[in-house]
């Protein structure tokens, strides 16, 4: 146990020498920086509405028509300025002079149907942006035609916290987070391994009283400790910003054991092709095959985060578990055939 | 050009080499298995979170089958109590929902009103005719309008964002009351009571429709809100706004299609990179370098050569790319080759630059997330801000869209690209020897060695005024970055925050090339550090406004643009620039180069008393 203690912290201490960990910490920030612009973004894919929901710009709003009462008032709850006109021309000049960012004409309804005219600045950034914030009072405004016309919708008066932030936070950040030093994790075991060999340290560490997978298995736990620590890491940042991953420990168990079958892996792959050039290669594509597999499992890795972090009662422990045997596989062909893997002529 | 072609030939050969017999059987077969899974994959709808919201139906409530929902079926004595212990987010009734106070209720509430209205679309489409379930239609009318400025903007979108979310900390209680509840302590009840009330349907209506003008448009909308489910159609041609909008068939042009198809592209380069940046390594720590730099070969030659095989390879892959999905193919070359040209000069410079094979993965890594993050993050707002144009990926997305850009948003977005490679190559050219590239120093000596190496000795001043140019578009990606992390603070520090760290990257950015000469004690008057202060603002402040010119003919209005360029005449701020800079250097001379992060405080505060006074905040 003692030589692996040893070889443990020698490759703690180099990633401590070459800052590598700094690097990996700048790139979480990065990726928690952009999350919030990146947020809004995919957001408006995710929901387009939430453009809406996210913009406490208000507009002012030219209304010309008699009939325009209930618009009005629909367009007041949303705090929008109204500025009523008598006729068309004044409200297109006062348009022109940027008195005004829009003009609804609303003319009488024929049997229940308005076809109203809405002006609209030309240029396509201001035109989406208004049309975004109309959304809403202009739902409401078409509820109350389909009222007068006998059609009832169910479910219309709802009320809730926009959900799209939470959403998207629990079921897409969180997972990448926690998954993500894993995949790094990967990468530093085929890094570590790969320049050993290159280098020919390895066979002067193997000739000392160490077995081979002592010294594999001092890459993979180094490796492992970084990922788990980032992951830890993360759950504290997100806690500082008000955000909880509840059920902390089972997420970071699966975290971890996610990040060891992936290190193992790697390891193996780095062991195989002995260079790192192919063996990263074929990590990354054995690593899109699993992600694409494990995507089709039900529930899916990223799925049992996303349902633990944001405090399903539902998700059992048993769906955590179940990686303990792709695990205990995995481990168990490592020490098995590492030393065949070395051994291989590719 | 031989030795080019010469070197290209070697480099084919190497990567084919890697992969003979055994190790190019698995490779394929890997390679297979991981596209068949893909295709599964995108076979299956695409839905993340799923089960995260737990859901109880009644017996008679309706069939939720967005997966996100988790549904459990629970009559109302068994629902109440799940409620209540909230082991269930809400509770679905035929024609409302029970609900709690607390924020992990209100979310769910808030995401099923998004699935029930459509499906309450849906039914009333099927259920009665159009022009009585659709009533409103609005026609759009452009008009040329002045600059659009909306007022009274409490927060700006982007920082609002990140303060939407609240802990799930609360605690309920609940009492069952009517649906007028406004505290968040109690259970909502939208039924009014009615649990057991039906649909009516309402096929005989006194009204008699009238055939519109707007009828073939609802119906249009109606199939293509049916066909999409919400979200917006994965396909190349995307449907152009319409002139009429049905408020509740209404979705925003967003451009998430166009967004995944531009970066398509990248993708293809980025899978190679680990070849391109491994070419380098072997050469490095099979030490063939030495070889290779004896013979009579240029190191621009032995970089250019290098990239050849890649920039070839990429060319096909855009031009393949952009077949597939019916773009223009010269739009496409003219888009992407800048984008390519970029990404090959990041990784020229993660293979440069790396010490040890941790390293490699980190920078590329690293690489990865800021090239993705630099041309996806802005494309992302295409149509919605004009900063967008910072990335080409903005004009792909205007390509497949079917809408057209001008030569002004195509120079803003490819030109740093262009720079951004040329500056590469270049001091790829100077820093290629033997002692730079096999050295492992800390990682800002090795910057300053670069940066050392980059500089002609016998062209001193020339040297330093284009080092100073060509950092303009660096450090406009830089400020660029910036802006989006001070994004995530509150409005005015934001902007606080913003022009401190411009203000810093400037200095350093200004002031790095004179101090590295001073380090290396090619230059030692104060003389000469005045000379070279000024060309060094000079360049600056050339290439400052020379951006500054191209990005405000594109993003007219924006206050960070305004805070990080500055405006108005060219002498102030000329002087301004050259005192800063004169400053930092005097001081990094007088102190020692220990203290240059010292002198450039101090130089940011007399560039930061500057810059308040021009925004008049002092002054």
């Amino acid at each position: 146990m003692k030589p692996f203690l040893v070889l443990l912290l020698k490759e703690l201490k180099s990633i401590k020498k070459e800052k590598t960990i700094l690097f990996a910490i700048l790139i979480q920030f990065f990726i928690a920086s952009f999350s919030s612009i990146i947020l809004i973004g995919i957001m408006s894919f995710y929901d387009p509405t939430s453009i809406g929901d996210n913009t406490h710009v208000t507009i002012d709003v030219g209304v010309v028509g008699n009939n325009s009462k209930t618009m009005v008032g629909f367009l007041e709850e949303r705090n929008l300025t109204v500025k009523p006109y008598d006729n068309i021309n004044n409200a297109e000049e006062a348009f022109q002079q940027g008195e005004i960012d829009t003009i609804m004409s609303i003319p009488p309804d024929i049997d229940g149907t308005v076809d109203m005219t809405l002006v609209l600045p030309k240029a396509d950034t201001s035109k989406t942006l208004i049309l975004m914030i109309l959304n809403e009072p202009l739902r409401k405004y078409e509820n109350y035609f389909r009222e007068i016309n006998g059609i009832d919708l169910n479910y219309d008066d709802m009320e809730g916290k926009p959900h799209t932030t939470r959403e998207f936070l629990y079921a897409v950040i969180i997972p990448i987070l926690m998954l993500f030093p894993g995949f790094i994790a990967g990468s530093i075991v085929i890094d570590t391994i790969s320049e050993e060999i290159e280098s020919k340290t390895l066979d002067t560490l193997w000739s000392a009283p160490i077995s081979l997978n002592q010294i594999l298995g001092s890459k993979v736990t180094a490796a492992l400790i970084m990922a788990i620590f980032q992951c830890i890491l993360w759950i504290i940042l997100l806690r500082f910003n008000h955000f909880t991953v509840h059920n902390a420990v089972s997420v970071l168990m699966l975290s971890f054991m996610i990040a060891a079958c992936i290190s193992l892996s790697a390891a193996m792959v780095a062991l195989y092709f002995k260079d790192r050039e192919r063996a990263q290669f074929v990590f990354s594509i054995i690593l899109l095959f699993v992600a694409g597999c494990s995507y089709l499992l039900n529930p899916s890795p990223f799925d049992i985060i996303t349902r633990l972090a944001s405090g399903d009662h539902f998700i059992s422990t048993c769906s955590i578990f179940i990686y303990v045997i792709p695990l205990t596989i995995l481990t168990c062909i490592f020490i098995i055939m590492s030393k065949r893997l070395i051994r291989f002529k590719t | 050009m031989k030795n080019i072609l010469i070197i290209s030939k070697k480099e084919i050969t190497r990567v084919k080499s890697r992969f003979t017999g055994k190790s190019r059987l698995i490779v394929l077969s890997v390679l297979a298995l991981a596209l068949i899974v893909s295709f599964f994959v995108y076979k299956q709808e695409l839905v993340m979170g799923q089960g995260l919201y737990t859901i109880g139906v009644a017996p008679n409530g309706p069939a939720i089958t967005d997966q996100r929902f988790n549904t459990i079926s629970l009559d109302r004595e068994t629902a109440i109590p799940s409620l209540y212990g909230k082991t269930i987010d809400a509770y679905v009734l035929p024609n409302g929902v029970m609900y709690r106070g607390d924020p992990r209720s209100q979310y769910a509430v808030s995401a099923l009103k998004k699935y029930l209205e459509k499906e309450e679309i849906d039914r009333i489409s099927k259920e009665y005719e159009i022009d009585l379930a659709f009533p409103l239609r609005v026609k759009i009318k452009d008009m040329e309008a002045p600059e659009f400025q909306p007022n009274n903007t409490t927060g700006n979108p982007l920082s609002s964002a990140s303060g939407i979310e609240q802990d799930d900390t609360f605690e309920p209680t609940i009492s069952e009351t009517g649906k007028d509840i406004s505290t968040e302590s109690e259970i909502i009840d939208t039924t009014n009571g009615d649990i057991e009330a039906t649909d009516t349907p309402a096929g005989e209506s006194s009204l008699i429709p009238i055939e519109s003008e707007c009828d073939d448009e609802v119906l249009r909308q109606l199939e293509d809100y049916h066909n999409s489910n919400g979200l917006p159609k994965f396909e190349a041609e995307f449907v152009s706004d319409s002139d009429i909008i049905i408020p509740s068939l209404m979705t925003p042009p967003t451009p998430l299609a166009q967004v995944i198809l531009a970066f398509l592209y990248v993708i293809p380069i980025f899978f190679v990179s680990v070849f391109f940046t491994s070419s380098f390594i072997e050469e490095k720590v099979n030490r063939k370098l030495i070889v290779l730099l004896s013979a009579p070969i240029t190191p621009l030659q032995i970089i250019l050569g290098k990239m050849l095989p890649y920039i070839i390879y990429s060319i096909i892959a855009i031009i393949t790319i952009t077949l597939i999905l019916k773009g223009s193919v010269f739009l496409g070359l003219a888009i992407f080759i800048p984008v390519m040209l970029f990404i090959l000069a990041i990784y020229l410079m993660v293979a440069l630059l790396y010490r040890t094979f941790k390293d490699q993965t980190f920078f590329s890594v690293l690489a990865v997330w800021v090239i993705t993050g630099y041309l996806v993050a802005p494309a992302m707002f295409s149509g919605v801000s004009d900063l967008s144009y910072v990335s080409p990926l903005t004009l792909a997305v205007q390509m497949y869209k079917g809408e057209s850009f001008g030569l002004t948003e195509y120079l803003l977005s490819t030109v740093p690209m262009y720079l951004t490679f040329g500056i590469a190559v270049f001091l790829g050219t100077r820093i290629f020897n033997e002692e730079f590239l096999m050295g492992f120093r800390p990682l800002h000596t090795k910057l300053a060695d670069a940066i050392y190496l980059a500089i002609n000795r016998s062209h001193l001043y020339l040297s330093v005024f284009f080092i100073n140019l060509a950092l303009i578009p660096i450090v406009f990606m830089v400020q660029f970055a910036s802006i989006v992390m001070a994004s995530n603070l509150p409005m005015p520090y934001a902007l606080w925050v913003l022009l401190a760290v411009s203000i810093i990257i400037e200095e350093i950015a200004k002031s790095t090339a004179i101090v590295v000469l001073l380090k290396n004690s090619v230059i030692n008057s104060k003389r000469q550090i005045l000379i070279l202060s000024f060309i060094s603002a000079l360049g600056f402040l050339i290439g400052e406004k020379l951006l500054l010119y191209i990005a405000l003919s594109v993003v007219s209005q924006s206050m960070f643009t305004e805070a990080l360029f500055g405006a108005g005449l060219l002498i102030v701020p000329f002087i301004m620039h050259f005192i800063a800079t004169a400053s930092v250097c005097l001081l990094t001379a007088r102190f020692g180069v220990k203290y240059f992060p010292a002198a450039i405080i101090a130089g940011s505060v007399i560039h930061a008393v500057y810059n308040l006074y021009v925004i008049g905040v002092i002054g």
